[in-house]
């Protein structure tokens, strides 16, 4: 047994691993350094940055007390309400486009005239990253101890005290974790921004629809963005692990799992 | 700093920036590109691969009376292994044969069905594949870029369909007369010679 399950788990490392070493290995270090320096790489960092971080202001913001609300509050149809804040983790990000289209596009519920700008770029990653926080946040908020929620109220501490002050600080590790999930989610987004925002140079092209506008008229810039994205999103995976597990041994036995 | 946001056929990829490379591009189908100007995306010059789209935007008072700017034709293009041994579009008859097309209401693809009908060969229609082909239909300036992988097959010109290029000024234009200023260089002599250096008819 021993054998067969050592032999699954090389082929499955293998295949993970190889696409994601074949950006490095095709081009030298140098040549992915020096095509980073292209406008379009340049341009698309830029406006990558900008929207992200846009994007991560508003979902912490929003996404917080809403997280707050519903792990601490059992209501009717709570279930429903969880479902629908996890429902863009598994819907397909083109669905998602054609429904922001359908929301805020010229002809949709609320005209806002934002489709195929930046803020359309803000709003497809703020709607596909925001699950990542939010799931993650409820589940830090519910692991807080309700004995110290309640020792702190009859201490005196009102609601804002308690949050502020209790809820906030023992939860922080497992928001920070959600943060990077949903940073890492939202740095990525493709299919969901293409069909919303365009993607035009400067503006609305992320980093991702860089790759894509790319890769058949320079394919070691694209490599190079590739790379760069891999880089950014394996240090935030270890962000995640370590604010919430800490720095381990190698060899003690953890949970695992990011998400 | 003012930048014009040019929205163009990606067949034009190459070239436009030659003309001018101080634009922001975006590059894709025209199809969806007039898609983006009819949900108000801001785009100072929409130049499509077909005259379809920026007449449709015309007539929905959406865009400036578009001017054709260039004409391109049609190929077919073989790896240059040559798997399936094609020598002409003839041959795309032949059962088995994968042929690659572009997508309907993309220009090219439109182009291709009507080239295909012009030719009466829409049935190797059947044999369009979606991903490694032994031939596919592409513009004459596609094949520049690959030449050193690909064969290009000339067609009939009986069977060769219209290709033009029109450009417009839409109404969501926040620079029309930079975008103005834009389309006149296209259209200047320097603007032609470029375009006829990368493979593009003049009108």
């Amino acid at each position: 047994m021993k054998a067969v399950f050592g032999l699954a788990a090389a082929v499955t490392l293998t295949f993970l691993v190889l696409p994601v070493l074949a950006i490095f290995l095709q081009v030298s270090p140098a040549t992915l350094l020096h095509e980073l320096g292209d406008p379009v790489a340049r341009d698309a960092l830029v406006v990558s940055v900008r929207t992200t971080l846009i994007a991560q202001a508003l979902i912490v913001v929003f996404g917080t007390p809403t997280a707050y609300l519903l792990a601490t509050r059992r209501f009717r149809g709570r279930n429903v309400v969880l479902t629908f804040v996890e429902l863009p983790l598994v819907l397909p990000p083109a669905v998602a486009g054609i429904g922001l289209l359908a929301a805020f596009g010229r002809m949709g519920l609320l005209p806002a005239g934002v489709a195929f700008t930046q803020t359309a770029v803000v709003l497809a990653v703020t709607f596909v990253a925001a699950p990542f926080y939010v799931r993650t946040a409820i589940a830090s908020f519910e692991g807080v101890d309700p004995q110290l929620v309640a020792a702190a109220r009859t201490l005196g501490a009102g609601p804002w005290r308690v949050f502020g002050r209790v809820a906030l600080p023992l939860a922080a590790g497992g928001l920070g974790a959600g943060l990077a999930l949903s940073f890492a989610r939202g740095l990525g987004e493709f299919g969901a921004t293409i069909m919303f925002a365009g993607s035009l140079q400067r503006v609305t092209e992320t980093l991702p629809l860089a790759i894509y506008a790319e890769f058949a008229r320079s394919f070691d810039v694209a490599l190079a963005i590739g790379a760069l994205l891999v880089a950014f999103s394996f240090i935030l995976l270890l962000v995640v692990k370590w604010l919430r597990f800490g720095w381990t041994s190698p060899f003690r036995f953890v949970p695992s799992t990011s998400a | 700093m003012k930048f014009l946001a040019i929205f163009a056929a990606a067949s034009l990829t190459g070239v436009f920036p030659q003309i001018d490379h101080a634009p922001r591009y975006q590059f894709a189908g025209s199809d969806q590109l007039a898609f983006q100007i009819t949900q108000g995306a801001p785009a100072d010059v929409f130049a499509a691969a077909s005259p379809k789209y920026p007449e449709q935007l015309y007539a929905q008072r959406l865009c400036s009376k578009p001017a054709v700017f260039a004409t391109n034709t049609v190929v077919l293009i073989v790896p240059r292994a040559n798997p399936a041994g094609i020598r002409s579009v003839y041959d795309l008859r032949r059962s088995g044969i994968k042929l690659v097309i572009g997508a309907k209401g993309v220009p090219i693809g439109d182009y291709t069905r009507k080239l295909l009908a012009n030719l009466g060969l829409s049935d190797v229609l059947q044999n369009v594949v979606y991903g490694e082909a032994d031939a596919g239909f592409v513009y004459r300036t596609d094949v520049k870029p690959v030449g050193a992988k690909v064969f290009r097959i000339g067609v009939p010109a009986a069977g060769q369909p219209t290709v033009q290029y029109e450009m417009c000024i839409p109404t969501t234009a926040k620079h029309p007369a930079l975008a103005a200023a834009f389309m006149r260089e296209v259209l200047s002599k320097r603007g032609r010679t470029t375009l006829r250096d990368a493979g593009f008819g003049l009108p």
